[in-house]
Protein backbone atom coordinates (compact mmCIF):
# COMPACT_ATOMS: atom_id res chain seq x y z
CA UNK A 1 0.00 0.00 0.00
CA UNK A 2 1.34 3.41 -0.85
CA UNK A 3 -0.73 5.62 1.75
CA UNK A 4 1.32 8.28 2.40
CA UNK A 5 2.62 8.29 5.84
CA UNK A 6 1.62 4.90 6.21
CA UNK A 7 4.61 2.05 6.81
CA UNK A 8 4.27 -0.40 4.46
CA UNK A 9 2.84 -3.59 5.84
CA UNK A 10 5.12 -6.37 6.41
CA UNK A 11 5.03 -10.03 6.74
CA UNK A 12 5.32 -9.76 10.76
CA UNK A 13 3.81 -12.22 13.77
CA UNK A 14 1.69 -9.88 14.40
CA UNK A 15 -0.16 -9.62 11.23
CA UNK A 16 -1.39 -12.83 10.97
CA UNK A 17 -3.64 -12.13 14.53
CA UNK A 18 -6.96 -10.71 14.74
CA UNK A 19 -6.88 -6.84 13.78
CA UNK A 20 -10.10 -6.53 15.77
CA UNK A 21 -8.29 -8.22 19.50
CA UNK A 22 -4.62 -6.51 18.22
CA UNK A 23 -6.32 -3.16 18.54
CA UNK A 24 -8.25 -3.78 22.14
CA UNK A 25 -5.51 -5.82 23.55
CA UNK A 26 -3.31 -2.60 22.90
CA UNK A 27 -5.79 0.28 23.57
CA UNK A 28 -6.09 -1.19 26.74
CA UNK A 29 -2.38 -0.96 27.10
CA UNK A 30 -2.61 2.09 26.92
CA UNK A 31 -4.81 2.69 29.17
CA UNK A 32 -3.02 0.90 31.70
CA UNK A 33 0.20 3.28 31.11
CA UNK A 34 -1.45 6.43 32.36
CA UNK A 35 -1.39 5.26 35.96
CA UNK A 36 2.78 4.67 35.84
CA UNK A 37 4.64 8.17 36.31
CA UNK A 38 8.13 7.01 36.82
CA UNK A 39 10.43 6.20 33.81
CA UNK A 40 11.24 2.71 35.16
CA UNK A 41 7.88 1.01 34.41
CA UNK A 42 6.96 2.56 30.88
CA UNK A 43 11.50 1.55 30.41
CA UNK A 44 10.81 -1.83 31.05
CA UNK A 45 8.04 -2.29 29.27
CA UNK A 46 10.04 -0.36 26.35
CA UNK A 47 12.58 -2.98 26.79
CA UNK A 48 10.01 -5.48 26.20
CA UNK A 49 8.27 -4.45 23.23
CA UNK A 50 11.24 -3.98 21.55
CA UNK A 51 12.55 -7.49 22.34
CA UNK A 52 8.68 -8.71 21.58
CA UNK A 53 9.01 -6.47 18.14
CA UNK A 54 12.03 -7.38 16.98
CA UNK A 55 10.98 -11.24 17.72
CA UNK A 56 8.03 -10.95 15.50
CA UNK A 57 9.94 -9.72 12.13
CA UNK A 58 9.74 -5.97 12.83
CA UNK A 59 12.53 -4.78 11.43
CA UNK A 60 15.01 -2.27 12.88
CA UNK A 61 14.85 0.31 10.02
CA UNK A 62 10.48 0.34 11.28
CA UNK A 63 11.29 0.92 15.12
CA UNK A 64 14.29 3.06 14.47
CA UNK A 65 11.85 5.36 11.91
CA UNK A 66 9.35 5.41 14.72
CA UNK A 67 12.17 6.93 17.18
CA UNK A 68 12.89 9.38 14.93
CA UNK A 69 9.29 10.61 14.79
CA UNK A 70 8.60 10.42 18.47
CA UNK A 71 11.65 11.60 19.64
CA UNK A 72 11.18 14.70 18.99
CA UNK A 73 7.87 15.07 21.06
CA UNK A 74 10.04 12.79 24.10
CA UNK A 75 12.41 15.72 24.45
CA UNK A 76 9.71 18.21 24.61
CA UNK A 77 7.56 16.83 26.94
CA UNK A 78 10.79 16.14 29.24
CA UNK A 79 11.87 19.93 28.23
CA UNK A 80 8.50 21.33 30.28
CA UNK A 81 8.04 19.25 32.88
CA UNK A 82 11.72 19.62 34.16
CA UNK A 83 10.73 23.36 35.18
CA UNK A 84 7.58 23.63 35.37
CA UNK A 85 6.65 21.08 38.60
CA UNK A 86 7.27 21.89 41.95
CA UNK A 87 9.20 19.88 44.16
CA UNK A 88 12.60 20.10 45.45
CA UNK A 89 14.85 22.43 43.16
CA UNK A 90 17.87 20.18 42.08
CA UNK A 91 19.26 22.82 39.28
CA UNK A 92 18.96 26.00 37.65
CA UNK A 93 18.79 26.29 33.92
CA UNK A 94 18.99 29.18 32.26
CA UNK A 95 17.03 31.15 34.95
CA UNK A 96 14.43 28.65 35.29
CA UNK A 97 14.41 26.11 38.25
CA UNK A 98 14.74 22.31 37.28
CA UNK A 99 12.80 20.30 40.85
CA UNK A 100 13.09 16.72 41.53
CA UNK A 101 9.37 15.70 40.64
CA UNK A 102 10.07 17.50 37.30
CA UNK A 103 12.73 15.50 35.90
CA UNK A 104 10.83 12.08 37.32
CA UNK A 105 7.63 13.36 35.91
CA UNK A 106 9.16 14.41 32.96
CA UNK A 107 11.72 11.33 32.15
CA UNK A 108 8.25 8.92 33.04
CA UNK A 109 6.09 11.12 30.61
CA UNK A 110 8.70 11.28 27.46
CA UNK A 111 9.71 6.95 28.13
CA UNK A 112 5.24 6.80 27.96
CA UNK A 113 5.49 8.86 24.58
CA UNK A 114 8.71 6.50 23.34
CA UNK A 115 7.00 3.13 24.61
CA UNK A 116 3.46 4.25 22.80
CA UNK A 117 4.59 5.75 19.68
CA UNK A 118 6.85 2.65 19.13
CA UNK A 119 3.67 0.05 19.81
CA UNK A 120 1.72 2.15 17.36
CA UNK A 121 4.22 1.81 14.82
CA UNK A 122 4.82 -1.51 15.15
CA UNK A 123 0.80 -2.20 15.32
CA UNK A 124 0.38 0.14 11.80
CA UNK A 125 3.10 -1.46 10.25
CA UNK A 126 1.06 -4.78 10.33
CA UNK A 127 -2.45 -4.00 9.70
CA UNK A 128 -4.18 -4.76 6.71
CA UNK A 129 -7.06 -2.08 6.52
CA UNK A 130 -9.37 -4.60 4.63
CA UNK A 131 -8.50 -7.05 6.77
CA UNK A 132 -9.17 -4.54 9.60
CA UNK A 133 -12.77 -3.74 8.33
CA UNK A 134 -13.93 -7.10 8.18
CA UNK A 135 -12.81 -8.32 11.57
CA UNK A 136 -14.76 -5.28 13.31
CA UNK A 137 -18.04 -6.49 10.94
CA UNK A 138 -17.34 -10.03 12.41
CA UNK A 139 -16.29 -9.25 16.07
CA UNK A 140 -17.73 -6.07 17.20
CA UNK A 141 -20.92 -5.76 14.83
CA UNK A 142 -19.78 -2.67 12.85
CA UNK A 143 -22.96 -3.39 10.62
CA UNK A 144 -22.41 -3.81 6.68
CA UNK A 145 -23.59 -0.43 5.30
CA UNK A 146 -20.71 0.98 7.96
CA UNK A 147 -18.25 -1.66 6.55
CA UNK A 148 -18.67 -0.48 3.11
CA UNK A 149 -18.51 3.09 4.07
CA UNK A 150 -15.06 2.83 5.98
CA UNK A 151 -13.85 0.69 2.77
CA UNK A 152 -14.58 3.61 0.46
CA UNK A 153 -13.01 5.99 2.79
CA UNK A 154 -10.06 3.84 2.59
CA UNK A 155 -9.94 3.31 -1.10
CA UNK A 156 -10.21 7.68 -0.74
CA UNK A 157 -7.22 7.58 1.29
CA UNK A 158 -5.12 5.24 -0.89
CA UNK A 159 -5.73 7.67 -3.81
CA UNK A 160 -5.16 11.18 -1.78
CA UNK A 161 -1.62 11.79 -2.66
CA UNK A 162 -1.79 11.10 -6.54
CA UNK A 163 -5.08 13.64 -6.37
CA UNK A 164 -3.41 16.05 -3.84
CA UNK A 165 -0.14 16.03 -6.39
CA UNK A 166 -2.71 16.16 -9.45
CA UNK A 167 -4.35 19.39 -8.19
CA UNK A 168 -1.68 20.93 -7.34
CA UNK A 169 -0.18 20.60 -10.98
CA UNK A 170 -3.76 21.85 -12.11
CA UNK A 171 -3.07 24.73 -9.95
CA UNK A 172 0.85 25.40 -11.25
CA UNK A 173 -0.47 25.04 -15.04
CA UNK A 174 -3.23 27.92 -14.78
CA UNK A 175 -0.89 30.35 -12.99
CA UNK A 176 -0.43 33.63 -15.05
CA UNK A 177 3.41 34.15 -15.36
CA UNK A 178 6.21 32.27 -16.83
CA UNK A 179 6.67 28.84 -16.91
CA UNK A 180 9.08 27.55 -14.04
CA UNK A 181 12.11 27.66 -14.46
CA UNK A 182 12.85 24.00 -13.05
CA UNK A 183 10.22 21.42 -14.38
CA UNK A 184 8.97 19.47 -11.96
CA UNK A 185 9.19 22.20 -8.96
CA UNK A 186 5.30 22.97 -7.82
CA UNK A 187 4.08 26.51 -6.56
CA UNK A 188 4.32 26.54 -2.56
CA UNK A 189 3.10 29.65 -1.37
CA UNK A 190 0.72 28.93 1.69
CA UNK A 191 -2.56 30.42 0.05
CA UNK A 192 -1.86 28.54 -3.16
CA UNK A 193 -1.73 24.98 -0.68
CA UNK A 194 -4.68 26.29 0.87
CA UNK A 195 -6.79 26.68 -2.61
CA UNK A 196 -5.41 22.96 -3.36
CA UNK A 197 -6.33 21.65 0.30
CA UNK A 198 -10.12 23.14 -0.05
CA UNK A 199 -9.90 21.88 -3.93
CA UNK A 200 -9.23 18.30 -2.56
CA UNK A 201 -12.08 18.55 -0.22
CA UNK A 202 -14.78 19.74 -2.68
CA UNK A 203 -13.21 16.91 -5.39
CA UNK A 204 -12.88 13.87 -2.72
CA UNK A 205 -16.32 14.96 -1.45
CA UNK A 206 -17.96 14.94 -4.94
CA UNK A 207 -16.19 11.25 -5.26
CA UNK A 208 -17.60 10.23 -1.52
CA UNK A 209 -20.95 10.90 -3.58
CA UNK A 210 -20.26 8.85 -6.50
CA UNK A 211 -19.05 6.12 -5.09
CA UNK A 212 -22.62 6.30 -2.54
CA UNK A 213 -24.51 6.01 -5.39
CA UNK A 214 -22.56 3.06 -6.74
CA UNK A 215 -22.84 1.26 -3.64
CA UNK A 216 -26.53 1.45 -3.73
CA UNK A 217 -27.29 0.71 -6.99
CA UNK A 218 -25.00 -2.84 -5.93
CA UNK A 219 -27.53 -2.81 -3.28
CA UNK A 220 -25.42 -2.41 -0.03
CA UNK A 221 -27.37 -1.68 2.77
CA UNK A 222 -30.02 -3.45 1.69
CA UNK A 223 -30.02 -6.24 4.01
CA UNK A 224 -27.45 -9.27 4.97
CA UNK A 225 -24.33 -9.53 3.56
CA UNK A 226 -21.87 -12.32 3.01
CA UNK A 227 -18.24 -11.54 3.80
CA UNK A 228 -15.56 -12.58 1.31
CA UNK A 229 -12.63 -13.74 3.10
CA UNK A 230 -13.50 -14.12 6.79
CA UNK A 231 -10.57 -12.97 9.67
CA UNK A 232 -10.31 -16.59 11.86
CA UNK A 233 -10.40 -15.62 15.48
CA UNK A 234 -7.65 -18.39 17.10
CA UNK A 235 -6.07 -19.46 20.38
CA UNK A 236 -2.94 -17.39 19.10
CA UNK A 237 -5.06 -14.31 19.46
CA UNK A 238 -5.87 -15.15 22.88
CA UNK A 239 -2.27 -15.78 23.74
CA UNK A 240 -1.32 -12.60 22.58
CA UNK A 241 -3.44 -10.69 24.48
CA UNK A 242 -2.95 -12.33 27.69
CA UNK A 243 0.52 -12.12 27.12
CA UNK A 244 0.82 -8.49 26.87
CA UNK A 245 -1.94 -7.76 29.45
CA UNK A 246 0.03 -10.35 31.87
CA UNK A 247 3.34 -8.53 30.51
CA UNK A 248 2.02 -4.74 31.53
CA UNK A 249 0.76 -6.08 34.80
CA UNK A 250 4.09 -7.98 35.83
CA UNK A 251 6.36 -5.63 34.76
CA UNK A 252 3.79 -2.70 37.58
CA UNK A 253 3.70 -5.54 40.66
CA UNK A 254 7.58 -5.44 40.81
CA UNK A 255 8.45 -1.77 40.30
CA UNK A 256 5.77 -1.65 43.03
CA UNK A 257 7.82 -4.04 45.04
CA UNK A 258 10.69 -2.39 44.22
CA UNK A 259 9.37 1.31 45.40
CA UNK A 260 9.90 2.36 41.92
CA UNK A 261 6.13 2.88 40.95
CA UNK A 262 5.05 6.30 41.15
CA UNK A 263 1.08 7.55 39.93
CA UNK A 264 -0.63 11.17 40.12
CA UNK A 265 -1.31 10.48 43.64
CA UNK A 266 2.51 9.95 44.75
CA UNK A 267 3.84 12.48 43.37
CA UNK A 268 1.22 15.05 43.47
CA UNK A 269 1.63 14.74 47.74
CA UNK B 1 -29.55 11.56 -5.13
CA UNK B 2 -31.80 9.77 -2.95
CA UNK B 3 -29.70 8.61 0.31
CA UNK B 4 -31.76 4.91 0.34
CA UNK B 5 -35.02 6.85 -0.76
CA UNK B 6 -34.98 9.16 2.79
CA UNK B 7 -33.80 12.27 1.59
CA UNK B 8 -36.24 15.56 2.16
CA UNK B 9 -37.17 16.77 -1.25
CA UNK B 10 -35.73 20.07 -1.92
CA UNK B 11 -37.95 22.45 -0.25
CA UNK B 12 -38.87 20.54 2.71
CA UNK B 13 -39.27 22.59 5.74
CA UNK B 14 -39.37 26.02 3.53
CA UNK B 15 -41.94 27.23 5.75
CA UNK B 16 -39.83 26.93 8.64
CA UNK B 17 -37.65 29.32 8.06
CA UNK B 18 -37.44 32.59 9.65
CA UNK B 19 -38.28 35.71 7.94
CA UNK B 20 -34.92 36.73 7.68
CA UNK B 21 -33.56 33.80 6.36
CA UNK B 22 -31.46 32.86 9.70
CA UNK B 23 -28.60 30.16 9.31
CA UNK B 24 -29.88 28.17 12.34
CA UNK B 25 -33.68 28.20 11.96
CA UNK B 26 -34.40 24.43 11.90
CA UNK B 27 -35.16 23.30 8.56
CA UNK B 28 -34.45 19.67 8.89
CA UNK B 29 -37.56 17.22 8.47
CA UNK B 30 -38.24 14.71 11.57
CA UNK B 31 -38.71 11.95 9.30
CA UNK B 32 -34.67 12.24 8.23
CA UNK B 33 -33.31 12.49 12.00
CA UNK B 34 -33.58 9.15 12.06
CA UNK B 35 -30.36 6.66 11.38
CA UNK B 36 -28.11 7.67 9.04
CA UNK B 37 -28.33 6.90 4.91
CA UNK B 38 -26.00 4.71 3.40
CA UNK B 39 -24.75 8.44 1.50
CA UNK B 40 -24.33 9.87 4.96
CA UNK B 41 -22.27 7.11 6.15
CA UNK B 42 -19.96 7.24 3.21
CA UNK B 43 -19.96 11.40 3.54
CA UNK B 44 -18.47 10.71 7.28
CA UNK B 45 -16.32 7.97 6.50
CA UNK B 46 -14.64 10.11 3.43
CA UNK B 47 -14.66 13.50 5.95
CA UNK B 48 -13.07 11.30 8.40
CA UNK B 49 -10.52 9.92 6.39
CA UNK B 50 -9.42 13.36 4.86
CA UNK B 51 -9.49 14.99 8.28
CA UNK B 52 -7.39 11.90 9.73
CA UNK B 53 -4.68 12.76 7.24
CA UNK B 54 -5.11 15.97 7.92
CA UNK B 55 -4.55 15.74 11.45
CA UNK B 56 -1.86 13.28 10.65
CA UNK B 57 -0.16 16.43 8.45
CA UNK B 58 -0.59 18.61 11.75
CA UNK B 59 1.10 16.20 13.88
CA UNK B 60 4.05 16.82 11.54
CA UNK B 61 3.60 20.48 11.90
CA UNK B 62 3.45 20.37 15.72
CA UNK B 63 6.56 18.66 16.02
CA UNK B 64 8.01 21.62 14.04
CA UNK B 65 6.60 24.07 16.08
CA UNK B 66 7.70 22.01 19.26
CA UNK B 67 11.01 23.25 18.44
CA UNK B 68 10.47 26.09 17.51
CA UNK B 69 9.23 26.98 21.09
CA UNK B 70 12.18 25.24 22.85
CA UNK B 71 11.84 24.16 26.34
CA UNK B 72 7.80 25.34 25.77
CA UNK B 73 7.32 23.29 23.04
CA UNK B 74 4.94 21.02 25.09
CA UNK B 75 2.44 24.23 24.87
CA UNK B 76 2.48 24.44 21.10
CA UNK B 77 -0.41 21.58 21.49
CA UNK B 78 -2.51 23.82 22.59
CA UNK B 79 -2.10 26.52 20.00
CA UNK B 80 -2.85 23.73 17.69
CA UNK B 81 -5.65 21.70 19.75
CA UNK B 82 -8.84 23.21 17.75
CA UNK B 83 -7.52 21.84 14.15
CA UNK B 84 -7.88 18.62 15.21
CA UNK B 85 -11.28 19.05 16.21
CA UNK B 86 -12.98 20.63 13.91
CA UNK B 87 -14.08 17.83 11.85
CA UNK B 88 -16.79 16.68 14.53
CA UNK B 89 -18.60 20.34 14.29
CA UNK B 90 -18.15 20.19 10.37
CA UNK B 91 -20.02 17.03 10.01
CA UNK B 92 -22.81 18.08 12.11
CA UNK B 93 -23.03 20.97 10.34
CA UNK B 94 -23.63 19.07 7.43
CA UNK B 95 -25.42 16.01 8.57
CA UNK B 96 -26.88 17.61 11.39
CA UNK B 97 -28.03 14.38 13.40
CA UNK B 98 -27.15 13.23 16.62
CA UNK B 99 -23.78 11.42 17.42
CA UNK B 100 -22.06 12.34 14.14
CA UNK B 101 -19.57 14.40 15.53
CA UNK B 102 -18.42 11.39 17.87
CA UNK B 103 -18.34 8.67 15.18
CA UNK B 104 -16.73 11.15 12.71
CA UNK B 105 -13.86 11.87 14.88
CA UNK B 106 -13.59 8.44 16.27
CA UNK B 107 -12.82 6.88 12.69
CA UNK B 108 -10.50 10.15 12.38
CA UNK B 109 -8.22 9.00 15.09
CA UNK B 110 -8.87 5.15 13.98
CA UNK B 111 -7.38 6.31 10.40
CA UNK B 112 -4.71 9.02 12.41
CA UNK B 113 -3.33 5.90 14.47
CA UNK B 114 -3.78 2.60 12.58
CA UNK B 115 -3.29 3.66 9.24
CA UNK B 116 -0.86 6.40 9.26
CA UNK B 117 0.70 5.51 12.22
CA UNK B 118 0.27 8.77 14.60
CA UNK B 119 3.09 9.44 17.32
CA UNK B 120 0.07 9.66 20.09
CA UNK B 121 -0.73 5.84 19.44
CA UNK B 122 -4.02 4.14 20.43
CA UNK B 123 -5.01 6.75 22.92
CA UNK B 124 -5.96 8.41 20.25
CA UNK B 125 -9.54 6.68 20.06
CA UNK B 126 -10.10 7.46 23.93
CA UNK B 127 -8.76 11.21 22.26
CA UNK B 128 -11.32 11.12 19.21
CA UNK B 129 -14.03 9.90 21.52
CA UNK B 130 -13.64 13.12 24.52
CA UNK B 131 -13.40 16.00 21.75
CA UNK B 132 -16.09 14.19 19.98
CA UNK B 133 -18.55 14.76 22.60
CA UNK B 134 -16.92 17.71 23.77
CA UNK B 135 -17.71 19.17 20.25
CA UNK B 136 -21.37 17.78 19.96
CA UNK B 137 -22.33 18.95 23.37
CA UNK B 138 -23.39 22.31 22.29
CA UNK B 139 -25.10 21.26 19.50
CA UNK B 140 -27.22 18.54 21.68
CA UNK B 141 -27.92 21.90 23.89
CA UNK B 142 -30.00 22.83 21.01
CA UNK B 143 -31.37 19.59 20.15
CA UNK B 144 -29.20 20.01 17.03
CA UNK B 145 -31.62 23.27 15.39
CA UNK B 146 -29.43 26.09 16.10
CA UNK B 147 -26.20 26.36 13.78
CA UNK B 148 -25.70 29.89 14.34
CA UNK B 149 -22.28 31.81 14.98
CA UNK B 150 -22.25 31.41 18.69
CA UNK B 151 -23.27 27.40 18.92
CA UNK B 152 -20.13 26.85 16.76
CA UNK B 153 -18.37 29.02 19.87
CA UNK B 154 -19.68 26.96 21.97
CA UNK B 155 -18.89 24.00 20.46
CA UNK B 156 -15.34 25.20 20.39
CA UNK B 157 -15.28 25.94 23.93
CA UNK B 158 -17.09 22.49 25.26
CA UNK B 159 -14.50 20.40 22.63
CA UNK B 160 -11.28 22.43 24.24
CA UNK B 161 -12.79 21.79 27.85
CA UNK B 162 -13.47 18.11 26.99
CA UNK B 163 -9.71 17.88 25.94
CA UNK B 164 -8.09 19.46 28.71
CA UNK B 165 -9.76 17.27 31.21
CA UNK B 166 -8.37 14.51 29.55
CA UNK B 167 -5.17 15.93 29.05
CA UNK B 168 -5.23 16.62 32.67
CA UNK B 169 -6.02 12.95 33.64
CA UNK B 170 -3.36 11.87 31.35
CA UNK B 171 -0.61 14.69 31.92
CA UNK B 172 -1.27 15.96 35.39
CA UNK B 173 -1.25 19.65 34.04
CA UNK B 174 -3.52 20.50 37.01
CA UNK B 175 0.14 20.10 38.88
CA UNK B 176 1.81 22.48 36.96
CA UNK B 177 2.61 26.09 37.12
CA UNK B 178 1.30 26.81 33.56
CA UNK B 179 -2.25 25.62 33.85
CA UNK B 180 -4.22 28.87 33.96
CA UNK B 181 -1.65 29.36 30.21
CA UNK B 182 -2.43 25.62 29.22
CA UNK B 183 -6.58 26.21 29.71
CA UNK B 184 -6.44 29.71 27.85
CA UNK B 185 -4.24 28.53 25.19
CA UNK B 186 -6.62 25.56 24.56
CA UNK B 187 -10.15 27.54 25.04
CA UNK B 188 -8.75 30.24 22.09
CA UNK B 189 -7.78 27.41 19.68
CA UNK B 190 -10.81 26.10 20.37
CA UNK B 191 -12.52 28.61 19.23
CA UNK B 192 -11.00 29.48 16.24
CA UNK B 193 -9.47 26.16 14.71
CA UNK B 194 -12.41 24.02 15.91
CA UNK B 195 -15.28 26.23 16.03
CA UNK B 196 -15.37 28.90 13.52
CA UNK B 197 -13.59 27.00 10.86
CA UNK B 198 -15.99 24.47 10.96
CA UNK B 199 -18.65 27.13 10.25
CA UNK B 200 -16.57 28.78 7.60
CA UNK B 201 -15.17 25.21 5.90
CA UNK B 202 -19.05 24.20 5.99
CA UNK B 203 -20.14 27.23 3.99
CA UNK B 204 -17.71 27.25 1.99
CA UNK B 205 -18.30 23.62 0.27
CA UNK B 206 -21.69 24.36 0.01
CA UNK B 207 -21.33 27.31 -1.62
CA UNK B 208 -19.66 24.99 -4.32
CA UNK B 209 -22.93 22.65 -4.18
CA UNK B 210 -20.86 19.68 -3.22
CA UNK B 211 -23.42 19.18 -0.15
CA UNK B 212 -26.28 20.04 -2.32
CA UNK B 213 -27.72 16.55 -1.47
CA UNK B 214 -27.18 17.10 2.45
CA UNK B 215 -29.03 18.57 5.20
CA UNK B 216 -26.81 21.69 5.29
CA UNK B 217 -27.51 22.09 1.30
CA UNK B 218 -31.60 21.59 1.37
CA UNK B 219 -31.43 24.25 4.22
CA UNK B 220 -29.65 26.15 2.18
CA UNK B 221 -31.90 25.53 -0.42
CA UNK B 222 -34.94 26.47 1.30
CA UNK B 223 -33.83 29.68 2.45
CA UNK B 224 -32.93 30.99 -0.78
CA UNK B 225 -36.67 30.11 -1.66
CA UNK B 226 -37.83 31.64 1.42
CA UNK B 227 -35.78 34.51 0.31
CA UNK B 228 -37.61 34.46 -3.62
CA UNK B 229 -40.84 34.66 -2.20
CA UNK B 230 -42.24 37.75 -2.68
CA UNK B 231 -43.52 39.34 0.47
Amino acid sequence: MTTAGRTAPGPTALARRDPTVVLGTLLVVSLLLLVPVDPWTPGALLVAAVAAARAGGVPWRTLLRGAATFGPFAVSVLAVNLVTRPGVPVAHVAGLTVTDVGALVGAGLAVRTLLVGTLAVVVASSLDPVRLVTSLHQRVGLTSRAAAALLAGHRVLEQLPARWVAVRQAQAARLPGPRPRRPGRLPASPRLLGRAAFTLLVVTLRQAQQMAVALETRGVGSGPRTVHRPVPLGPGDGVLAATALGVVLLVGLVTWRLGLLETWGTVGR
Amino acid sequence: MTAAGRDVAPDAGADRVDADGRADAPVVDVRARRGLTLSELVLLAVLAVLFGFLYWALVQAWAALQIAMGPFGDLAQHVLIGGWMVVAPLAIYIVRKPGVGVVVELVAALVEFAFLASPVGPMLLLVGLVQGVGAELAFTLTRYRRYGWWVFVASGVTAALASTLLGTVRYGWHLQDLFALRVGLQVVSGIVLCGLLARVLGDALARTGVLDETALGRERRARRAAAEVPA
